[in-house]
């Protein structure tokens, strides 16, 4: 077994009430396997590991494979642990027309970092997605939960410098 | 010019909230649908003509007749998974007018006899699904949603759920299994959605502008909605313009409305010194037209559809000639290798391999031979899979390459770009 | 009930049957990898594409409804194109390592490559990197490169075992059956996966290495392992039994046989059994002949006819057990026939699958003979008599699949407190010659030697035929009765001079089941 599966990871008792009130929620308890990743995701510093899939496959009663299935198909849950600020530019078509990669490129160069990777400091790493709904706006980033939107290279940096 | 029906209020932020929005005729329109017979609501719609507005243009009031005629509990979902790149008219729509769309759903909700409705948003909308999350509580706290509705004796709850990145998940079925917390894999049909749909109950899935649409149907009834577009593209739409052009927006026309008039007009032209060199018009997955070929264009299912692409979700991707297109299927590719949920074989590989030869021209190591065997790999995942994510993939590469063909064979034989330098080389993966 | 036309072939089918049922019922030909009969449809290899008449696409068979005069064909030239198209999208990412294959020679992929493949590769990029020896629990070992997500297996666990533990992760082409680290593919009907597994992905680590396909043969039987009575194929060749795995019958397993079941192949081969009758004495160990042996006894037993006992377990075959009773009963008089009834607590058990606590496959048919000749033998009263000395002679039918009977070793304990201990059994029982008493053992032919009748738990006669002969020297119970009744056989036993098994080599990477039981036999894991 690897560590990550020696690890233990325990939702706290606010992040299991919000896991009950999911489960609750819907239809079926699989539904509310989505938001409580979410949830956990939060409480484990932004990434989910093979501790918190043992974990919410227990207290949701839902095989971990299931979860797991989950967890690995959509790319809001992340494999790998993020910075405190997870910056996430978008490199699709209208992005990439308008400099989205430039964009990219310019921000890994300027906070050192290549794609995927977090700061030595732990406050930011840097990912490329796809199409963030912002086209009109292109360039974009996505901040954790924050769009910033017509960007340049100067002015996305500018916004980074100033995150605690 | 624009032909602000479902936008005419979007500049007014009080419009985003209850009080604001009825203020502007907000749910009258409800009240006076509920005290229509729920199969006159269906004709209505259906005689109005309104297609649905996500992407595969069907007609919604057909769609809303292949529920089985019973009293089977269904379902009404509205597809928020806004994911067609280019497309930003949904996120307009919820964060500028939450209650347009509680309204256009619950009128929806009653006419196909469903009282559990689901908002399916992306997860990376957070802005607009706390926005439509308080939208639903003021619905709720004013009675507009929950039991009894306006009196009417109708009952109907609507609740929110938040996807977490994943394109596919805007097709219907893959939306349904990821609202069924499964991986958003399209299943297979028959049975449809319709029939067999959320935890194998009818189901309707329509995108967020339709139903917003729907309301607007009923206060004008079909024939004044029929007024609008043209006689086989009903309504108006609209139009997320992005890419190298001036003013990008969204902008609400009259279907029918002319592809050079958006772009010149509302979008102000092209940039300094730039000249037009095509236009995807209906999202990514649209085919692309050439220059000369978009001036020619109405913004219509047919006109596009005659032109060998497709009205989509009415995402105008504007491409200057300071852009490289093998550069561009280069982007195009990368999104459909990344997105394809890897059920279907010819998707899961096809995908996989066309990324695969366009980046090895795009890194100078093409073969003469690649440019057709891309066209061949693309012909081959045409038409073979459960979902259309397949034929997404292929029918850029099949557009790109037929149109833009002296581009592909330059950089196969110079090993750069003809336009300008490949941006691949750049790109850490 | 609706009538299609298949490849012109007229069939009539079930209403709401697939056009795969009736490709299936019209035995026509058609490629498939992610359908499977026993399991739901997933519809995602996209190889049973066929033409139906009027439609323009291409539709898939598998999730497609017969209707009334629908006319199919996988003929066209376009259908033929499109599944070679779709088979090389399965291979493109291939590794091609069939020399190195388990799967070779029965692989889904070889098979459809010989009639569709392309033969003019025309993949030059880099393949997917994917985990290669990953170790899925202890009996399966996946290799990702090799798998085309066909989802078989994964259903297989979701639909059949309902233990779900194993699914597919990421998307694309990035896709990988697995199990979550720290819940192991670990079920009683695992291997199953296997043999569904349409390519080498998933391999059993007990057969894995082992032999080429190519170099066995099979032989339809019924398995001996519990009261259900699966019907099985055991393979084989002169090196002896490999493998075991399951036969289609509606009626008893349907597609599926359990994990313990595929074990019961290691007690046939000879490193496991008595190779010759054994007669051992004041610690002195004398080799005999099986048949002078048994003709030997006849004596004893007609002498002490009183004080003689009989034991039978219910491993034997129908025919068998009215021989033996009816010669005793008959020839000797002796009505102390007890059944003994190995794991009594679970005996009754049925985990509502396949497998059952009655780990004999032939109970009900011994209790079907002892009623016939109204033995009513109480395990008690043998119990007693051997305390009491009253039985002198004791003759033991014992269990051919000895890794179902626990307690072998307290019963044969229990057994030596006869004077004589006569053994009749085909497994190698360690314990019988670490004896102080007299002990002779008569080897026996296992059922894969000998044809008969085995009645199951839901008392249906099931008829096999013999596979093989491993040791040619031992008797079936039949040949035993006659022989220990005075008479001698029809047929020498003596007529084959030469083996036909080697000696069984056990190689160093061999899987043992106690290995297996104890799962010491761990692969290195690739981390997922």
């Amino acid at each position: 077994m690897l560590e990550t599966a020696k690890a233990t990871f325990q939702l706290s008792t606010e992040g299991l009430a919000e896991v009950k009130k999911e489960l609750a929620r819907y239809e079926t308890k699989e539904s509310a396997i989505i938001p409580s990743l979410y949830v956990a995701q939060k409480e484990n510093k932004g990434f989910i590991t093979t501790a918190v899939i043992h974990h919410l496959g227990q207290v949701m009663d839902i095989p971990v494979s299931k979860i797991n299935e989950v967890f690995k198909f959509y790319t809001m849950f992340n494999q790998v642990p993020v910075g405190k600020h997870h910056v996430q530019v978008c490199t699709n078509i209208s992005c990439a027309l308008e400099g989205g990669r430039e964009l990219t490129n310019h921000i890994c160069h300027e906070l050192g970092v290549k794609l995927g990777e977090v700061t030595a400091d732990g406050r930011f790493s840097v990912s490329r997605v796809e199409c963030l709904g912002s086209c009109g706006t292109a360039p974009m980033m996505q901040v954790n939960d924050k769009y910033y939107e017509s960007l340049t290279p100067e002015s996305a940096m500018n916004i980074l410098r100033g995150m605690k | 010019m624009e032909t602000k029906l479902l936008t005419e209020f979007y500049h007014l932020d009080e419009f985003r909230f209850l009080d604001g929005y009825k203020k502007h005729g907000g749910y009258v329109n409800l009240a006076k649908a509920l005290k229509m017979q729920p199969q006159a609501i269906i004709d209505e719609v259906k005689n109005s003509g309104l297609r649905g507005r996500g992407g595969a243009g069907f007609s919604t009031g057909m769609k809303w007749s292949f529920l089985p005629k019973n009293n089977e509990p269904r379902y009404l979902v509205c597809n928020a998974d806004e994911g067609e790149p280019g497309t930003f008219k949904d996120r307009l729509m919820m964060e500028r007018a939450p209650h347009q769309l509680i309204e256009g759903m619950i009128i929806s909700a009653f006419a196909v006899g469903s009282k559990k409705s689901y908002i399916y948003v992306r997860g990376e909308y957070y802005y607009p699904v706390e926005v439509l999350e308080q939208a639903v509580q003021e619905a709720y706290k004013a009675g507009l949603l929950g039991k009894n509705i306006l009196g009417s004796g109708f009952d109907h709850d609507m609740d929110v759920y938040r996807g977490a990145g994943a394109y596919i998940c805007g097709e219907e079925t893959g939306l349904i299994s990821s609202l069924e917390g499964q991986k958003g894999q399209p299943k297979l049909k028959p049975p449809f959605p319709a029939v067999k749909g959320y935890l194998q109950k009818p189901t309707i899935v329509n995108n967020v502008e339709t139903l917003a649409a729907v309301k607007y149907i009923i206060r004008d009834g079909a024939a004044a909605y029929k007024k609008f577009g043209t006689e086989k593209s009903p309504g108006t739409k609209l139009f997320s313009l992005s890419g190298n052009v001036r003013k990008p927006g969204n902008y609400e026309v009259n279907l029918g409305y002319s592809l050079n008039d958006l772009i010149n007009n509302e979008g102000g032209g092209m940039k300094p010194g730039r000249k037009l060199k095509a236009v995807i018009p209906g999202g990514s997955s649209a085919p692309v037209l050439t220059a000369e070929e978009a001036m020619k264009a109405t913004l219509d299912y047919e006109c596009l559809a005659q032109m060998g692409t497709m009205l989509g979700s009415g995402a105008v991707i504007v491409i200057d000639d300071s852009q490289c297109m093998v550069d561009m299927l280069g982007v195009l590719m990368h999104f459909y290798h990344h997105e394809s949920c890897g059920q279907c074989t010819p998707c899961r590989e096809g995908t996989g391999w066309l990324n695969k030869i366009v980046h090895s021209i795009l890194e100078g190591k093409g073969r003469l031979q690649d440019i057709d065997l891309l066209v061949k790999v693309a012909d081959n995942m045409k038409g073979r899979t459960i979902c259309a994510l397949s034929d997404a993939a292929a029918l850029p590469v099949l557009s790109f390459v037929t149109k833009f063909r002296d581009e592909f064979e330059f950089y196969v034989r110079e090993g750069r770009s003809k336009v300008r330098g490949s941006f691949y080389a750049q790109m850490h993966h | 009930m609706p009538k299609c036309t298949i490849n012109g072939k007229e069939v009539e089918v079930k209403e709401g049957q697939t056009i795969m049922e009736a490709f299936y019922k019209t035995e026509e030909p058609i490629a498939h990898y992610c359908y499977h009969p026993g399991l739901s449809v997933a519809g995602v290899c996209r190889l049973c594409i066929c033409d139906i008449e009027g439609n323009p696409r291409p539709q898939i068979a598998c999730n497609t409804v017969v209707t009334e005069g629908m006319k199919v064909t996988n003929k066209s030239e376009k259908i033929k194109d499109g599944v070679k198209w779709v088979l090389d999208f399965h291979l493109i990412n291939h590794p091609l390592d069939c020399p190195i294959c388990d799967q070779a020679g029965e692989c889904g992929l070889q098979e459809q490559y010989m009639e569709f493949g392309k033969y003019d590769p025309e993949m030059a990029e880099h393949k997917v990197k994917k985990h290669k020896v990953v170790d899925l629990g202890p009996t399966v070992v996946l290799d990702s490169e090799r798998c085309v997500l066909c989802s078989r297996c994964v259903r297989f666990t979701d639909e059949v075992s309902k233990t779900s533990e194993l699914g597919i992760f990421n998307r694309g082409d990035r896709s990988e059956i697995g199990t979550v680290e720290g819940k192991k593919l670990d079920n009683k009907y695992s291997l199953n996966t296997v043999d569904i597994c349409p390519v080498g992905a998933l391999t059993s680590k007990d057969f894995r290495f082992r032999q080429r396909v190519w170099y066995l043969k099979d032989s339809e039987t019924v398995c001996n392992g519990c009261s259900t009575g699966c019907n099985v194929k055991v393979y084989f060749n002169k090196e002896g039994f490999f493998r075991v795995k399951p036969v289609y019958n509606e009626k008893v397993n349907g597609h599926w046989m359990c994990d313990e079941g595929r074990d019961i192949y290691k007690f046939l081969n000879k490193d496991n059994r008595f190779t010759t009758g054994i007669v051992r004495q004041n610690g002195v160990q004398t080799e005999m002949a099986p048949g002078a042996l048994a003709k030997e006894l006849h004596k004893e037993i007609k002498a002490k006819k009183d004080q003689v006992a009989v034991v039978l377990t219910g491993q034997y075959t129908v025919e068998e057990y009215e021989a033996m009773v009816s010669s005793m009963v008959k020839e000797f008089g002796i009505s102390k026939i007890y059944h003994w009834v190995n794991n009594k607590e679970s005996f009754d058990s049925f985990d509502g699958l396949l497998l059952r606590g009655d780990k004999n496959p032939n109970t009900k048919g011994l209790l079907q003979v002892l009623e016939k000749h109204q033995i009513k033998g109480v395990w008690g009263d043998l119990e007693a008599g051997l305390k009491n000395k009253s039985i002198k002679t004791l003759i033991v039918a014992g269990p051919e699949n000895r890794g179902v009977f626990d307690n072998l070793e307290t019963h044969v304990k229990l057994f030596a407190q006869a004077e004589h201990l006569v053994w009749l059994g085909a497994a190698k029982v360690e314990a019988l010659l670490n004896l102080n008493s007299k002990v002779s053992i008569v080897p026996l032919k296992t059922f894969v030697e000998k044809e008969g009748t085995f009645v199951n738990a839901m008392g249906m006669e099931q008829k096999f035929k013999r596979a093989t002969t491993v040791i040619h020297e031992a008797l079936t119970l039949t040949e035993t009765a006659i022989l220990m009744s005075g008479k001698n056989l029809t047929v020498p036993m003596a007529q084959i001079e030469k083996p036909a098994f080697l000696e069984n080599k056990r190689r160093q990477d061999q899987v043992m089941l106690e290995n297996r039981k104890k799962n010491e036999f761990v692969f290195k894991r690739g981390s997922l």
